[in-house]
């Protein structure tokens, strides 16, 4: 397999972390303040609050994985969370 | 990014560190000034009486005042004097645009008093870095990502975080500087990450609106209706009809009992039918910030239309971090705990910027390396003096800008912002001419005194402006004692033991 240089690998990992990371932190609240049994006000508030938390850890992964590629999974992690949480959203897109 | 994953997040710690650490180190210096917000602006503001007028008193001062010269304004503000804030101050239309007229609270009469940006300065910059406010929110709150994410590497790769704990070992150059970058993270490390992320959940819906999305269509509107934080409606038919204003001091007591100290009023279309009276509580009488809060009194009956509202489990949690951030819990033992904790931050990443470079010295610091390692050394270098002894000497010479610039003076507070980022600016400069021990030196010696000679300028009439020069003065000395160890320092020894460096961050 071909190495990309490391001022590539180090860009590509940066902005996994800064995009990834955003995306990864924004679904999950989203899905959480979705799933949670509270008030949507309390919800809103409860699923944020931990948002940072995966932000952090997305940051970590991002730069801890493997190869430059994988960095990138948070981004992927976030798809199916979103769906989740703005499922009702995406039930009327499709209508 | 390497082998290991320790490897990696002492990678992430250290570079992620030093770049970010230059402006973190300016966050976590004005927002410790900051603490002292209110004392500081008293200070730069020598004309502001320091006095014990009741509030009811003045309250009824401030409105005679307004009364006589603003009677059609449709919105009176007034801060009242607090133990931290003994200026009485009255305004006309919104309260946090600034401006309005500085009241004696013993006469009720106006006061000149200089424009000066004050400590309020510190605590802008702390949360905006002076950049527009939209874009210094994002900024800030992305640098605070970073410091969580500094500390939590920083936590992987410190294995042996309980026996370093109880190690230092001083005047052993780079180990010295490793113990003490370890020994201040440690000590402090639940206030570092409680400051860190409190700080992000004060405007965790701006950075991250996904539950407002998800739930409310991305209406803030209808979120903050859901909330109970609806604004009663303003009477707009008898806005229009004139009215006779109640006497606030019975007001001002109900409300004094039900919220503890009072910081202030607003009055909403006085002398008119429709006078609302809103009176706020100060912001430290609990742990939860009480930021927005108000019991609102009908202007002509004096009854009570809206109490301040029971909060519910969730925006209650919210609220008590925000206040654990803002730190007005407490009264002064408390702020000064604040103090001293922000300064182990300041210290501990101050302590990390100077080891990368302690560490690097004498691998780039000499001609053996190659030219374009020692250049970016040298940037390292140069930055690491710039941003940490020269944003303390901006910060200084703020207060002096304060104090000497002249009163008359046209845009006095712009000038008094251009004095801070001028002399930083120079400061870089001048980091940048000179072989960097001498410049430590240099600028921690004109920082300590400054500090020591924030007496000189006068204007102590009072216990807290008394406290603010003492406090400069103890801080001056502390730093001048550390330009002298710098001075005197002989270059860091040949270490001992090598490959014991993974824990640094290699």
């Amino acid at each position: 397999m071909i190495q990309a240089p490391a001022w590539l690998q180090i860009l590509s990992r940066s902005a996994a972390a800064l995009f990834g990371g955003y995306a990864l932190s924004y679904a999950a609240s989203a899905c959480l303040a979705r799933l949670l049994p509270l008030s949507a006000a309390d919800a809103v508030i409860v699923a944020t609050l931990p948002a940072f938390v995966f932000y952090t850890g997305a940051i970590l992964w991002a730069f801890a994985s493997r190869d430059a590629v994988r960095a990138w999974a948070p981004l992927a992690l976030a798809a199916p969370l979103a769906l989740l949480g703005f499922w009702p959203q995406a039930l009327g897109w499709l209508a | 990014m390497k082998n290991t994953f320790t490897q990696s997040m002492a990678w992430l710690h250290t570079w992620a560190g030093l770049i970010f650490g230059w402006l973190l180190f300016a966050i976590f210096v004005t927002g410790t000034l900051a603490v002292f917000d209110k004392e500081l602006d008293h200070w730069m503001q020598p004309e502001v009486p320091a006095t014990e007028v009741s509030q009811a008193d003045a309250a009824r001062r401030a409105v005679a005042y307004l009364q006589a010269h603003e009677p059609q304004a449709g919105n009176w503000g007034i801060s009242l004097p607090t133990e931290r804030s003994p200026g009485l101050r009255v305004s006309t239309g919104d309260r946090r645009h600034g401006g309005g007229v500085q009241l004696d609270p013993r006469t009720g009469e106006a006061i000149e008093v200089r424009d000066s940006v004050g400590g309020n300065f510190f605590f802008r910059f702390h949360f905006t870095l002076d950049l527009p406010r939209n874009w210094g929110i994002f900024v800030v709150g992305a640098l605070a990502l970073v410091m969580l994410a500094a500390l939590v590497t920083g936590i992987v790769i410190h294995k042996k975080i309980f026996k370093e704990f109880f190690t230092f070992r001083p005047n052993k150059g780079q180990r010295s500087w490793l113990d003490f970058h370890n020994a201040s993270a440690v000590l402090l490390l639940p206030f570092h990450l409680m400051i860190t992320y409190t700080g992000l959940v004060i405007f965790m819906l701006i950075y991250i609106p996904a539950g407002v999305d998800a739930l409310f269509e991305g209406d803030s509107r209808a979120y903050f209706n859901a909330q109970g934080n609806a604004r009663l409606e303003q009477p707009r038919q008898l806005a229009r009809q004139p009215g006779q204003l109640v006497d606030v001091a019975p007001l001002l007591a109900q409300a004094e009992a039900r919220l503890g100290p009072l910081g202030g009023l607003n009055i909403r279309n006085p002398n008119t039918a429709g006078a609302r009276i809103e009176i706020r509580p100060e912001l430290g009488n609990r742990i939860a910030l009480a930021k927005g809060q108000a019991m609102v009194f009908d202007g002509v009956s004096g009854e009570l239309l809206s109490d301040v509202p029971q909060w519910r489990a969730a925006p209650l949690t919210q609220r008590v971090m925000v206040g654990l951030h803002f730190a007005q819990f407490g009264g002064y033992p408390m702020r000064w705990l604040y103090f001293i904790c922000g300064l182990v931050s300041c210290v501990m990443i101050a302590s990390g910027l100077v080891l990368f470079c302690v560490k690097r010295g004498r691998k780039y610091g000499n001609g053996t390396a190659q030219a374009s390692a020692r250049r970016w050394y040298r940037v390292a270098e140069v930055c690491n003096v710039g941003f940490i002894s020269g944003l303390l000497l901006a910060c200084v010479a703020l207060l002096w800008a304060s104090r000497v610039l002249p009163v008359e003076l046209a845009q006095r507070e712009s000038w008094e912002v251009r004095t801070f980022f001028g002399v930083w600016v120079l400061a870089l400069l001048h980091a940048g001419v000179r072989p960097a021990r001498r410049a430590w030196v240099e600028q921690l010696l004109l920082v300590a005194v400054l500090c020591i000679g924030l007496g000189a300028l006068g204007g102590v009439g009072d216990a807290m402006r008394v406290g603010v020069v003492l406090s400069a003065l103890v801080m001056g000395v502390l730093l001048g004692l550390v330009a002298w160890r710098v001075g005197k320092a002989v270059p860091a020894p040949i270490r001992a033991k090598a490959g014991r460096n993974v824990e640094a961050g290699a």
